[in-house]
C-alpha cells in the first residue's frame, strides 16, 4: 500500500506563504502573549495550591463557589472534571495567599486548608470538633489502632480491606456510604457499628493537593527556560558538526518557530503552562528536528549525487522523496498521541495537548520551512564550498 | 543457515530472555512514582540561619562567663541589631582591652575581632559560618530520616537537592495522611528541663509586677503550650540543665489515670546530672519545655536517681504523645525546617493514572500495529515484532536501572510508540525505492538498511540531547519521561535496524531468482 505514488509537488512554490502565514500565526500569539490575556502559568511555574476533590454527591460550580465566597477566595479557579459533576480541581493564587498571611508556602497551606474546611457540612464540623476522624481520609495505621481495641486480632487486616476499597476503581477514592462497608468489603455489622461510633463520612474526599512555593516556581521558570535554550543550542552544535553551519542554523530556527506558535497557541487556548507541557515542548523540538534532519540527510545526498540540477529543484526532490515517511511517522505519531489526549485523562491533558500541535506544527514547518531557510542561506550568504559536505 | 546469523539469533534471544528476566513480574519489579502509588514529595529548605543564630548566643554565653571569670567589668554584651553571627561589648574599663584581646585570641578562635575604644565587635569567621550551615543541612537530613524510619513508611527517599545548598527533598510513598508527616517533620523538637522561679500568670504584666516589669538576668519568660493549656506565662530559668541530646529513649505510654502520655529515660551523663540537680532543688517546681513551649510544670518531690526515668503528661490525645515520642526518640532539629514544594496524591487517583495509561498504551500500539501491517504487509509485521520487542526492552531497561515509572513516563512510552516504528518506516521506504529503481530484492534490502541508518542515527541523537537536558532540570515524574524517552529510543535502533534486519534475513530467500518482497 501506498499513500502517494511518485509525489512531485513543488513545496518550494508556496515558501513565501508559508512565511507569511506562520509568521501571523507567531505574530498573533506574541501579541498575546505580551498585550493580550498572557500566559497562563499553572501552579508549578506561579505557585500556589491546587486541590482535587471528588464529593459523594453532584454538586455545581457556583455551590461551591458560594462555600468559597463565604471565607473571601471565590475567585479561585473551580475547574470539574469527567462529566458527573462530581470531580473538581479547585486552584488559589498567590496573591489571595499572600493577603492572608506574610509567610510563603504556610500560607497557601492554610488556603489549601480553608478551602477544604469551606466546604464542610455544619454537621461534619461538629464531628470533628468531638475529634472523631474522617474515614474518607483517615491513614490505615491509624484506623487499625482505632480499631485495634474491639477486633484484637484482625485489626490490621481489616483496616487495609477499608483502604484498599477507599481507593478501588468503584468508589474512586470516597465511601458514600457505612452500608458500603458490608455490601463491597463483607464488614461485619459490628465492625460497621464501632466504625459508625467513632468515625464520620465526609461528603467529600481529598484526591490529591499540591502546593508549590512562590521560591520553586521562580526556580522552575529560570531552569525551564534554560533547558529550552541549551537543548536547542546541543543540537544546533550536533548538527553543524553533522552536517554544516547552514543546516544546523536553519534547523534550529525552524524549532524555534515551532517552540513559538506552540506556545502561542497555549497562550490562545488559555490552557496552563505547566511542567509536563514543557517536557512536551522539549520533546516535540526533537521530533520536528527527527523530520528536518531526515529531510537535510536527503538534501546532503542530492548534492552529490544531482551536481547539475537548479539548487530550488534539489530541495524539492528531497521534500518529495522523504514525503511518504514524513506523512507515515507524523501519523503514527499523531495516532498515539491523540490515544493519550483521549484517554489518558486529566492530569496528562496538557501534555497530549502540546505534543498534538507539536506534531502538526513541527511536520509543517519541516517540510515547508527547513529547506526555505537553507535555500534562504545560500541566497544570502552564497557559500562558496556550496552546501554539500 | 550461515554462523553469523545463528550468533545474531542467539544474541536476540539473551537480549529477550534478559529483559523478561529483569521485568517479570511488572507488579513487582517495576518502581512506580508517586505520581501513580500515591504518595508525598516535599521539598524542604533548612533555616541554616537558626543554626548560626543559636551558635552565636551560645558564644555569648560563653564569652559572658569568661568575662566574669577573668574580672572584666562590662556594660553591655549582646548581639548587633540585623545581624545572625555578630556581637559586641561595650562599656568595658579601656586599661583591660588588651585583655579582653588576648580572652578572643586564646579562647575565640572562631571569631574575628574588631576594636575600638569604646566597642569591640566579634563577627563569626566566614569558613566556621559555612561550616554551621553545612553541619545544619547534614544533621537535618540525619534527623528527618530518623523520624521517617519511625514513622515506619516503606521506601523513602530523602536526600539532598544538589551537592550544596539548603534544600530537601523527601518522598514518601502511600502517606495517606499528609498533614500529620509534615507536622512530625517540622517539629524542632528541642527539649528542656527548666527551673520555673514564678508564675503561672494569666498575662507578662501580673508575671513581671514583683519585678517592676523587668525580666531578671538569668531569667526568661515562657508560656505554656497553647494547643493544650491556656498558655498562662511562666518566669524560667535560662539555664537547662538537661536537654534533648541526653535523652535515651521516649514511648508513649499511659500514666496513672489511663491518659496517654509519654515516658522516656535518660543516658548515663543525663542521669547523673539529673539526680544532682534534683537534690538540689527539692520541693521547687520543674517545667519541661518542647520547642519553647512549656508543656508541664511539677514539683520536684525528691530526689531522681539514675535512669532518671521521667513521665510527661500534657492532656495529650493518643496520636499526639505518640508523635511527640516519636520526636524525641529520632533527635532534635538542628534548625528550623521551611517547606516550598508539598504534592500528595491519592492512591485512588494514581490508580485511576495507571488505568487510563495503561489504556492509552494499549490502543496506541494497537492503532499503530494495524497501520503498519496493512500498509506494509508482511514487512509491517517485521516492525510489529521490533516493536513490541522495544516495549520489552524499555520495560527491562527500566527495572534494570531502578527508574520510577511515572505518568509522564508513560507518556513517554506511547510517545516511543509512535516515534519507534520511525526507523522501521525510514528502512522500508529506502527499500521501497531502491526497488522502485530495479534493483534486486537483496540488494535493495542491504542498501535500504545501510543508507537509512545514518539518517536514524542523526535523528535519534538530536531527541536524546532533547531527553537528556530535560533530565537535567526536570524534577521527579518529568525525570520519568525523559529516562523513558532515551531508553525507547536507544532500543529502537536496535530493534528497528538490528532485529529488523536479521528477520528478514531469516524470512526472505536468498536466491537468484527473481522474487517478489512483500513491503
Amino acid at each position: 500500500m501506498q499513500f502517494i505514488k511518485n509525489p512531485n509537488f513543488d513545496f518550494m512554490k508556496y515558501k513565501y506563504i508559508a512565511l507569511v502565514f506562520s509568521g501571523l500565526i507567531i505574530l498573533t500569539g506574541l501579541i498575546n502573549i505580551t498585550v493580550g490575556t498572557g500566559i497562563n502559568y499553572g501552579i508549578d511555574f506561579a505557585g500556589g495550591t491546587l486541590v482535587r476533590i471528588i464529593f459523594r454527591d453532584q454538586v455545581s460550580v457556583g455551590e461551591i463557589r458560594q462555600d468559597l465566597r463565604d471565607i473571601g477566595i471565590e475567585n479561585s479557579r473551580i475547574q470539574e472534571i469527567g462529566e458527573n459533576g462530581r470531580e473538581y480541581i479547585i486552584r488559589t493564587f498567590e496573591e489571595e495567599a499572600e493577603e492572608q498571611s506574610g509567610e510563603e508556602i504556610e500560607a497557601h497551606e492554610y488556603v489549601a486548608q480553608l478551602v477544604v474546611d469551606a466546604l464542610r457540612s455544619e454537621e461534619e464540623k461538629s464531628a470533628i470538633t468531638q475529634g472523631l476522624p474522617d474515614l474518607n481520609s483517615i491513614d490505615e495505621n491509624f484506623l487499625a489502632e482505632l480499631i485495634q481495641p474491639e477486633f484484637p486480632e484482625q485489626a490490621e487486616e481489616l483496616a487495609q480491606r477499608i483502604t484498599v476499597l477507599r481507593n478501588s476503581q468503584d468508589l474512586e477514592g470516597i465511601i458514600q456510604d457505612y452500608s458500603q462497608l458490608s455490601e463491597l468489603a463483607g464488614l461485619s455489622p459490628e465492625l460497621i457499628n464501632l466504625l459508625q461510633e467513632k468515625t464520620f463520612l465526609s461528603h467529600f474526599a481529598v484526591l490529591s493537593k499540591e502546593t508549590v512555593g512562590p521560591q520553586i516556581g521562580l526556580d522552575l521558570r529560570r531552569k525551564a527556560a534554560q533547558a529550552t535554550i541549551w537543548a536547542l543550542f546541543g543540537m544546533l552544535i550536533y548538527i553543524a558538526i553533522r552536517f554544516q553551519y547552514a543546516y544546523g542554523v536553519s534547523a534550529i530556527l525552524t524549532l524555534a518557530h515551532d517552540v513559538l506558535i506552540t506556545v502561542g497557541i497555549f497562550s490562545l487556548t488559555n490552557r496552563e503552562l505547566n511542567l509536563p507541557v514543557i517536557a512536551a515542548i522539549l520533546t516535540l523540538v526533537g521530533y520536528s528536528l527527527n523530520d528536518t534532519i531526515v529531510i537535510f540527510d536527503r538534501v546532503r545526498d542530492n548534492l552529490k549525487l544531482l551536481r547539475k540540477s537548479d539548487f530550488k529543484h534539489l530541495l524539492n526532490t528531497s521534500i518529495n522523496q522523504t514525503i511518504s515517511r514524513t506523512v507515515i511517522t507524523s501519523g503514527t505519531t499523531f495516532l498515539t498521541v491523540f490515544t493519550l489526549f483521549l484517554f489518558g485523562g486529566e492530569v496528562i491533558n496538557d501534555f497530549a495537548f502540546t505534543m498534538l500541535i507539536g506534531v502538526i506544527v513541527g511536520t509543517f514547518s519541516s517540510i515547508y520551512l527547513s529547506c526555505s531557510m537553507l535555500f534562504f542561506w545560500k541566497k544570502i550568504f552564497k557559500p562558496k564550498k556550496g552546501l554539500g559536505k | 543457515m550461515n554462523k553469523k546469523i545463528r550468533w545474531k539469533i542467539i544474541l536476540v534471544i539473551a537480549v529477550i530472555a534478559l529483559a523478561v528476566f529483569l521485568a517479570y513480574p511488572p507488579g513487582e519489579k517495576i518502581n512506580l512514582g508517586l505520581d501513580l502509588r500515591g504518595g508525598m514529595h516535599l521539598v524542604l529548605e533548612v533555616v541554616t540561619d537558626d543554626a548560626v543564630v543559636t551558635e552565636t548566643d551560645q558564644e555569648i554565653a560563653r564569652f559572658k562567663e569568661e568575662l566574669n571569670e577573668n574580672d572584666i567589668s562590662f556594660e553591655i554584651i549582646s548581639k548587633t541589631s540585623g545581624q545572625i553571627a555578630q556581637f559586641y561589648i561595650e562599656g568595658f574599663p579601656p586599661d583591660k582591652q588588651g585583655e579582653v584581646r588576648q580572652l578572643v585570641e586564646e579562647k575565640f578562635q572562631q571569631w574575628d575581632i574588631r576594636p575600638s575604644s569604646e566597642r569591640i565587635t566579634l563577627t563569626i569567621k566566614s569558613g566556621v559560618e559555612s561550616y554551621l550551615r553545612e553541619q545544619s543541612v547534614r544533621q537535618s537530613l540525619q534527623t528527618i530520616g530518623n523520624r521517617v524510619d519511625e514513622l515506619g513508611l516503606t521506601e523513602p527517599t530523602i536526600q539532598r537537592q544538589g551537592l550544596t545548598g539548603s534544600r530537601i527533598i523527601v518522598e514518601l510513598p502511600g502517606v495517606e495522611d499528609p498533614e500529620r508527616v509534615k507536622e512530625i517533620l517540622k517539629t524542632t523538637a528541642k527539649l528542656e528541663f527548666r527551673l520555673v522561679l514564678s508564675g503561672p500568670a494569666p498575662d507578662r504584666e501580673t508575671l513581671l509586677a514583683d519585678q517592676d516589669g523587668e525580666v531578671p538576668a538569668g531569667a526568661e519568660v515562657m508560656r505554656g503550650d497553647l494547643s493544650r493549656t491556656q498558655g498562662e506565662y511562666y518566669l524560667v530559668s535560662d539555664v537547662a540543665p538537661i536537654v534533648g541530646s541526653d535523652l535515651r529513649n521516649a514511648r508513649r505510654t499511659t500514666d496513672e489515670w489511663n491518659n496517654p502520655a509519654v515516658s522516656f529515660s535518660l543516658n548515663p551523663e543525663g542521669a547523673r546530672r539529673f539526680a544532682t540537680f534534683t537534690e538540689e532543688h527539692v520541693g521547687e517546681p520543674l517545667s519541661i519545655v518542647l520547642d519553647g513551649q512549656i508543656q508541664q510544670v511539677a514539683n520536684i518531690r525528691e530526689r531522681i536517681p539514675p535512669p532518671g526515668d521521667t513521665i510527661l503528661h500534657g492532656s495529650y490525645t493518643m496520636e499526639e504523645a505518640e508523635d511527640i515520642s516519636l520526636v524525641l526518640r529520632a533527635g532534635a532539629l538542628p534548625a528550623g525546617i521551611r517547606y516550598l514544594e508539598d504534592r500528595t496524591i491519592g492512591p485512588s487517583l494514581g490508580a485511576d493514572s495507571i488505568r487510563k495509561g495503561l489504556t492509552s498504551i494499549l490502543v496506541a500500539l494497537f492503532l499503530v500495529l494495524i497501520f503498519m501491517g496493512i500498509y506494509y504487509r508482511m514487512a509491517g509485521i517485521n516492525a510489529i515484532v521490533a516493536l513490541l520487542l522495544n516495549i520489552l526492552l524499555l520495560m527491562g531497561a527500566l527495572a534494570y536501572f531502578k527508574a520510577s515509572l511515572t505518568l509522564p513516563g508513560i507518556a513517554g512510552i506511547i510517545l516511543t510508540v509512535g516515534m519507534a516504528v520511525d526507523a522501521n518506516v525510514l528502512v522500508f521506504e529506502r527499500i521501497r525505492e531502491e526497488l522502485s529503481q530495479g534493483k534486486s530484492v537483496w540488494s535493495s534490502i542491504a542498501s535500504g538498511f545501510s543508507r537509512a541508518f545514518k539518517t536514524i542515527l542523526d535523528a535519534n541523537v538530536t531527541t536524546i540531547i532533547a531527553a537528556i537536558f530535560l533530565f537535567q532540570f526536570g524534577t521527579g515524574p518529568i525525570r520519568g519521561f525523559a529516562v523513558t524517552l532515551i531508553i525507547g529510543i536507544t532500543a529502537s535502533m536496535f530493534t528497528a535496524v538490528f532485529v529488523s534486519r536479521l528477520i528478514f534475513e531469516l524470512t526472505v530467500p536468498r536466491t537468484k531468482k527473481k522474487q517478489k518482497l512483500s513491503i
